[in-house]
């Protein structure tokens, strides 16, 4: 990495936030406003009409249906920013020679920014509803993003490749990432999920995630570390041969456009 | 060899071209599934190779379709060649398009910091060169509006005033020389009259009378593949005969 590197990295990042909501009235606010409006329906729809969601108070259930949806949230985004991040600056990629890795990290940058920023609206959310936060609660959920934002990295060195190559990558993900979302036990209690079909969030690792961040905050528990650390080392893992095989590939890209 | 800037040695480029277009969806591997893709080659470059010294102006002619934009992009490390080696000492600025990057939504001196770190230059240097940049470009007053609202050929001042910032010891140019209306034409010229014999510029174009005008030696780059590489007035006389 040299200084300009880094500078391209900040520019692009810039001109991703910039345009991801320039023109529109509430511009920044979006960021928060959709995430929060989400969690306001989900919430309304849930717990609102029966008061308990299984054996969750409503208290407890908001906090648990807005981890949910943070996490989901920023793994939809991650994959789906880092899909497309080849593809969508292709018009740089045949005209100037730059160290394209730049345009992924970017992407997945901006995945991480948004779940900063929704991160916050958690902190908020509970000191309204009184619920007690654990400082290694929060601790906890800085490795597991660490992790995911990792994995997410590695497969982005795949995906963006193959997403030039099969264009109907970008509509296989999106169903992909719609299963996920309902087999990640994102808006409902995993004990609502019929005993024989609970293996599917027991071998999901975004659902593993979710749980994890759920029972540090909510019950200041440190559950699946073991899997937590064996991700790390797996995203690592990933990390390394993604870039070896996205060097590789990189460089015919332009013809393929 | 110290004194060359790029060297291309028996470089080779072939590009395959889907028949009905490009098959980058899975429906027509779906409807087809046992048809292969037919591609038709299509031979850029063969077996080509030269060198441009350094502070030469080197200039490729010749007839659309004989891989002169291809031997840019690979120059510029952009397509790299099937065969053949491409070396190239120095820091290389394309101008094949200028204002790479511009962003119609972004303000001037927002699309100056985007256009100028895909160039190459740092944040901390653009700093220092944002004023000098404006005042070449004499748009001084239309920094925050938006390049939506510019005119092409205000737009096209500003990204030819951030190219010649980049520190490079090489150009590569396609075509243009000089951009914007008369009197920026001048400002274009006198910066190319400055830089001639200072840096190397590879230099492709169909105006063949600043080739004769500027370039120390010429590539001619013929339909069947075969090249020349000669003195500037002899080269274009004998490509002029071609048609």
């Amino acid at each position: 990495m040299n200084k300009n590197d880094i500078d391209l990295y900040k520019q692009f990042v810039k001109t991703i936030f910039k345009m991801r909501y320039k023109g529109s009235l509430l511009g920044f606010f979006w960021v928060l406003l959709k995430p929060f409006f989400t969690f306001i329906i989900l919430f309304i729809v849930f717990s609102a009409v029966s008061g308990r969601v299984g054996n969750l108070s409503s208290q407890e259930y908001a906090i648990y249906l807005l981890s949910g949806l943070i996490i989901f949230t920023f793994f939809n985004e991650g994959i789906t920013w880092g899909l497309n991040s080849i593809m969508e600056r292709s018009d740089l990629i045949v005209k100037i020679n730059f160290k394209r890795e730049i345009v992924v990290i970017s992407a997945l940058t901006m995945a991480l920014i948004n779940f900063g920023i929704n991160l916050l609206i958690i902190g908020i959310v509970a000191l309204v509803l009184n619920v007690e936060l654990s400082l290694i609660g929060f601790a906890y959920i800085f490795l597991i993003c660490l992790v995911m934002f990792l994995g997410m990295y590695g497969i982005s060195f795949f995906l963006s490749i193959w997403m030039v190559h099969i264009r109907d990558l970008a509509h296989i993900m999106e169903l992909v990432l719609q299963l996920m979302f309902y087999a990640s036990a994102v808006f409902f209690p995993v004990e609502m999920i019929p005993e024989r079909f609970r293996f599917i969030v027991h071998y999901n690792p975004i659902a593993l995630f979710i749980q994890a961040v759920r029972e540090a905050l909510i019950n200041q528990n440190i559950i699946s570390l073991k899997f937590v650390l064996i991700s790390l080392v797996v995203s690592i893992v990933v990390v390394i041969i993604g870039k070896r095989y996205f060097k590789k590939n990189i460089l015919k890209i332009a013809e393929y456009f | 060899m110290e004194d060359i800037a790029i060297n291309i040695k028996d470089v080779s480029k072939k590009f395959k071209i889907p028949v009905n277009g490009h098959t980058n969806s899975l429906q027509e591997k779906f409807l087809n599934p046992f048809r292969k893709t037919e591609y038709r080659e299509f031979q850029a470059l063969k077996n080509l190779s030269f060198n441009v010294k350094k502070g030469e102006f080197f200039s490729v002619i010749g007839p659309n379709g004989v891989g002169k934009s291809t031997l840019l992009k690979i120059v510029s490390g952009i397509y790299i060649p099937d065969s053949g080696t491409v070396e190239v000492d120095g820091k290389l600025v394309p101008f094949l398009e200028l204002g790479v990057g511009f962003n119609p939504e972004l303000t001037a001196k927002e699309n100056v910091y985007l256009n100028g770190t895909i160039l190459g230059l740092t944040t901390k240097e653009l700093d220092g060169y944002i004023d000098e940049i404006f005042e070449f470009a004499e748009l001084k007053d239309f920094a925050n509006l938006s390049i939506k609202n510019f005119s092409s050929g205000m737009s096209v001042r500003l990204a030819f005033s951030i190219a010649i910032k980049v520190k490079s010891d090489i150009l590569v140019l396609d075509e243009v020389l000089a951009v914007g209306d008369g009197e920026f034409q001048k400002k274009c010229f006198k910066y190319f009259d400055d830089i001639i014999g200072q840096k190397t510029i590879l230099f492709v174009s169909h105006g063949l009378d600043s080739v004769k005008k500027y370039s120390n030696r010429v590539l001619w780059l013929k339909e069947d593949r075969t090249y020349e590489i000669g003195d500037p007035l002899e080269m274009v006389e004998k490509y002029s005969k071609t048609f």
